[in-house]
């Protein structure tokens, strides 16, 4: 079995602020494989955010603490990391888009600088200029795959072939990159790029300026992209939109992809496997397939059942009762309990086994794994 | 998309075009000041003058209001400045006198700048730990000293102990010629080295002090500024190109954070020329914060026509480091369209 | 789980007017939240502290000088009538600040001089804040055009931007050479250039709070006009203009005293004496490096009693970060949702309403939800 590209194991984070500790996350355990998708998926406040920021040590550190735990990424643990060192360890492998696109991209700098910038230093790391933290196996290199057919003119690009003779042994000036930036834009399915490499983010439309973060994010080259609920912020026909470009890319980029959403129906389509997390800690995780299909927590249950399924008929609509715990004053024992109908007294005492695997079927991406007593009665439940 | 050069050049019309009014204003108001709220002003303001003066000043008062209004209009634009009660004219006074307080201002604006921004980036770095209160205990400090205390005090114990001159542009009268009046400068065309040593030495301790008082509002403005951009997104997405720490900082926030920075320009031009009145008077530097220092009634000699200047060009001066700074803000914030 | 809106408050249909509150609660409350303010901004707290100790010296220099001034040749007032005998001499135990060569021990003059100065700073800067604030709600909240609240704030801002293109210390200056020296004078001077200032931040504040959804609900449903100023809008504005005015009251202290240094001022020595006034007098005719106790005490009091005004205002400043309300002022309710719009009957209990506090501080630390 390869390396995975990224593993987490029994990470915790807190947030201390002056009101109190927040457990931002809890005991969290997973597995990214190299090339597949990852979804994690639970509600604001939940912790998924904090984790996803928290892999490439983006977080404040002064306010958030690891307390425990390792970040595996490609074979070397990235929590010890020094913060001067810190520099080194983003840009190599791991990239990121996140929520907002209006927030993401610099407003004061042109589309063409940003994405050369982000070019430029992967070539001066790739040509020894800058320091490399740790010289993993090679990220994803377009050159050896073969060029697809043009199928049609308004939704297949090129993608070109012979990036690695392009670069060579100098220093060269920003716009040298000009034909690289051309082919990342491309790449994210924006015809013309040469009509919008001298326009400023504003001047954008939404689903543009998160196509290019994309873009931006890719031309790292990465081995493992984390996307941070990249399109909550998009109208729903926008969203659309760029999930059918990330699935596309999905298939043609080798990153494996670890993508934070709230929306089930979304990670559904794009996930292979899914992660369920709820106030800090991952409750589920397994197969999309088999998570749809036979949730094994009662959280996971209750979120699938509350989705609306038939407009207009579907009343009063299912919901779980209770509120997310405050993550500074977190109820003993399973954090779900309070808001359980499977709740036993035991679940008020004992928090219950972390991510117990309840079945492993041969030729599934994972093992199904769920953190309650109780997981094989959730079938049970309406 | 409406930012192209000659885009830029209708822009900066349209605003200096705009302020012409407040320019008119400001006339206005430095008359009524001066002319129309004055009480008694001929024995004030002409105290050890000979008679004859007293009198031609009182028969100025007893005309009607319009009369000294388009007089007083008339001769402010004409740069007939009128003269002082001993007879100097003002004019040549007043542009002998500018060089020397512009070359104060750009100096003192140029510490602020290089010393008060990168503290308010550490401030914003460090928010709420001992940085950030180490940085704002100074530029508080600045803020409260009186100008004159500040300038005393340095002047008195500082100085010695520094080895600095106190007085004036040089230590002895140059020997080259003054091409911009600007005493630094002056000696830099020369080429005379040890004259650009001494000028420097002159110039560092009031351009420092007046730097000192006034750095407060830039340092807290481009603190709240990087406290607003550091926790957006694009500054994370700068983080994960591997960008290092440095240059993410100071290339990509804080390029954003001076946008709202660059107002705050305006408001210390006020603040330095008010500032500059007591320094060059405690530095005995030539400038026209020392001419208004005398003139407005620090010396016990007042000078009405030369009060009268001195105010509209102090007031020409605010509004013109304003319209700078408008249009540097017009110019750094690519949302701001310029047709 | 949606960002509740912060403070949302009990509602009881049809009760019309202000629900009664739990006063006991919501001083606690506010009380412990300023505890905590404080404990994570100590200059803040030392801002605070220095500013109720001066005012409480204030206080008692009016009221009984006698209790800690011992001398006060100037004013006939103090523990002893008569000047003190040791003259000119360097700080010492019976005379803290040091003797000058006329007779007066300089803590008197100090300490007498401290209510003055603090009074003139506090005064102007309320002056200021009520004539500059009142003009300024006129141009911000009633500057339609084509009315005659339109046109009064342009007329409203147009002299406010003249007034401002003058740096305050050379317009006071001028209109003190105009109208005569004297401490009224003076005061008058500064009064006049200082209430600009006040016009622009409360009309923008104004502006600002105008804009604000249920502002704009409530004028729609027909609730007149001066009530929603008082209720809503008056009360949003006190927030960064109270931050200003403390933050002013050290300028001005500053300003005042440098005219009074330029000459313009109360005449030193006289009936009362004034720091900036003792200084101008004491650097014109001493040499300062052999008698240095002479201005280095009034500068310590101009320049302690300036910063404590300072941090005290600028850590003020602080706490009403314009990141956080901003945050406040897009979330649907604001301060309060006014009586007339009608609310759900949501019913925050103390753990939720602590709660909420948690989270907002949370976010303020940059939580990641």
């Amino acid at each position: 079995m390869t390396q995975p590209v990224l593993s987490i194991e029994h990470l915790s984070i807190d947030y201390e602020v002056g009101a109190g500790v927040f457990h931002a996350v809890s005991d969290v355990s997973l597995v990214v494989p190299p090339g597949r998708v990852v979804g994690i998926v639970g509600e604001t406040g939940c912790g998924k955010s904090t984790l996803a920021q928290a892999i490439p040590r983006l977080l404040p550190e002064p306010p958030a603490h690891y307390r425990s735990g390792k970040i595996i990424f490609q074979g070397t643990d990235l929590i010890p990391v020094p913060r001067g060192k810190l520099p080194q360890v983003r840009g190599t492998g791991i990239g990121m888009i996140f929520q907002e696109p209006l927030n993401s991209l610099n407003p004061a700098f042109r589309v063409f600088d940003q994405i050369a910038e982000a070019i430029q230093m992967r070539h001066w790391r790739e040509e020894g200029i800058l320091p490399v933290f740790h010289p993993g196996p090679t990220p994803f290199d377009y050159t050896h795959r073969p060029l697809p057919e043009p199928v049609d003119v308004l939704s297949r690009p090129v993608v070109p072939g012979n990036a690695k003779a392009a670069v060579a042994k100098k220093v060269r000036t920003r716009s040298d990159f000009r034909k690289e930036v051309l082919e990342y834009l491309r790449l994210v399915r924006i015809n013309d790029p040469e009509t919008i490499l001298d326009l400023y983010p504003h001047e954008l439309s939404g689903g543009m300026r998160q196509r290019i973060m994309i873009a931006m994010a890719l031309s790292g080259k990465p081995a493992l992209l984390i996307a941070d609920e990249p399109t909550s912020a998009l109208d729903v026909t926008i969203q659309a939109q760029v999930l059918t470009l990330m699935k596309e890319l999905i298939d043609e980029v080798q990153a494996s992809i670890l993508y934070i959403s709230h929306d089930l129906g979304v990670v559904a389509e794009t996930a292979d496997d899914l992660g369920v997390m709820y106030a800090g800690q991952l409750v589920e995780f397994g197969p999309v397939a088999e998570i749809f299909e036979a949730p094994r927590h009662p959280y996971t249950k209750s979120l699938l059942r509350s989705i609306p399924t038939r407009y207009k008929s579907d009343w009063p609509m299912p919901t779980i009762p209770g509120a997310v715990p405050n993550l500074s004053r977190l109820p003993r024992g399973c954090r779900f309990h309070p808001r359980c109908s499977l709740a036993k007294p035991i679940c008020a005492q004992d928090p219950g086994p972390v991510l117990r695997v309840i079945e492993a079927r041969a030729g599934s991406s994972s093992s199904h794994q769920a953190s309650c007593h109780f997981a094989e009665e959730v079938a049970s439940l309406p | 998309m409406g930012r192209s050069l000659e885009d830029l050049i209708i822009f900066i019309l349209k605003r200096f075009l705009q302020l012409l009014p407040v320019l008119l204003g400001v006339i206005v108001l430095t008359f009524l000041v001066t002319h129309v709220a004055a009480i008694d002003p001929c024995p004030r303001w002409y105290q050890k003058a000979s008679l004859a003066v007293i009198n031609h000043c009182k028969a100025q008062f007893a005309l009607p209001l319009w009369t000294q209004f388009w007089n007083y209009f008339t001769q402010l634009l004409s740069g007939n400045w009128g003269t002082s009660p001993l007879g100097v004219p003002v004019y040549p006074v007043i542009s002998a006198a500018f060089p020397a307080t512009l070359e104060l201002v750009l100096t003192s604006m140029f510490l602020m700048i290089f010393i008060g921004i990168p503290l308010g980036v550490i401030a914003a770095q460090f928010a709420g730990r001992w940085g950030d209160h180490l940085v704002r205990v100074l530029y508080l400090s600045g803020w409260s000293i009186p100008t004159y205390v500040g300038a005393i005090i340095a002047a008195v114990f500082l100085a010695p102990f520094l080895g600095l001159p106190t007085s004036g542009e040089y230590s002895a009268p140059p020997p080259f010629p003054q091409v911009t009046h600007m005493s630094v400068v002056d000696a830099i065309i020369a080429l005379n080295f040890p004259y650009t040593i001494d000028a420097l030495s002159h110039l560092i301790l009031p351009a420092g002090v007046l730097a000192f008082i006034e750095m407060g509002n830039a340092t807290r403005m481009t603190r709240s500024a990087m406290l607003e951009v550091l926790p957006l997104e694009y500054v994370k997405s700068a983080r994960m190109k591997g960008l290092s720490n440095f240059v993410v900082l100071y290339k990509h926030a804080l390029r954003n954070a001076l946008i709202t920075a660059t107002t705050v320009l305006g408001v210390t031009a006020g603040g330095l020329l008010a500032g500059t009145v007591v320094i060059e008077e405690v530095f005995g530097w030539p400038g026209i914060g020392a001419y208004a220092f005398a003139v407005l009634g620090g010396g016990g000699r007042p000078d009405f026509d030369g009060a009268i200047a001195v105010v509209v060009v102090f007031a020409i001066g605010v509004v013109v480091a304003n319209l700078i700074a408008d249009i540097l803000y017009g110019v750094l914030d690519p949302r701001v369209e310029w047709r | 789980m949606a960002a509740t809106p912060l403070k949302v408050r009990r509602h009881r249909r049809g009760s019309g007017g202000t629900p009664p509150r739990p006063v006991g609660r919501s001083v606690w409350r506010s009380v412990r939240g300023l505890y905590r303010v404080m404990r994570a901004n100590p200059l803040t707290f030392i801002g605070f502290l220095l500013v109720a100790i001066i005012l409480i010296l204030a206080l008692i220099v009016i009221v009984d000088p006698a209790l800690i001034v011992p001398y006060g040749a100037a004013q006939n007032t103090g523990v002893y009538k008569q000047p003190p005998t040791l003259l000119q001499w360097p700080p010492s135990i019976q005379h803290p600040f040091g003797t000058d060569q006329g007779g007066l021990d300089i803590y008197s003059e100090v300490m007498l001089a401290l209510p003055l100065d603090l009074g003139i700073g506090i005064g102007i800067a309320a002056f200021a804040l009520i004539a500059g604030g009142a003009l300024g709600l006129i141009a911000g909240f009633w500057d339609q055009p084509r009315t005659l609240g339109g046109a009064l704030s342009v007329v409203i801002m147009r002299t406010t931007d003249v007034f401002l293109a003058f740096p305050s210390l050379v317009l006071a200056l001028a209109i003190v050479a105009s109208i005569g020296r004297g401490v009224w004078a003076a005061i008058l001077a500064i009064m006049i250039t200082w209430w600009p200032y006040y016009v622009r931040l409360v009309r923008g504040e104004t502006l600002a709070v105008k804009h604000l959804p249920y502002v704009t609900a409530a004028r729609a449903a027909g609730v007149r006009d001066t009530r929603i100023l008082t209720r809503h809008v008056l009360r949003n504005v006190l927030e960064p203009v109270v931050v200003y005015f403390t933050l002013d009251i050290g300028t001005v202290l500053v300003t005042f005293s440098t005219i009074s240094f330029v000459g313009a001022g109360i005449p030193f020595p006289g009936k009362v004496p004034e720091w900036g006034s003792m200084m101008s007098f004491y650097q014109q005719n001493y040499v300062l490096s052999t008698y240095w106790w002479y201005i280095t005490f009034p500068a310590i009091a101009i320049f302690m009693s300036a910063l404590a005004f300072s941090l005290l205002g600028d850590g003020l400043r602080d706490v009403l970060d314009p990141r956080t309300r901003r945050a406040l002022a897009e979330s649907s309710s604001f301060h309060e949702p006014p009586a007339e719009v009608p609310q759900p009957a949501a019913t925050p209990d103390a753990a939720e309403a602590e709660e909420e506090e948690i989270e907002e501080e949370a976010r303020e630390a940059g939580v990641a939800a």
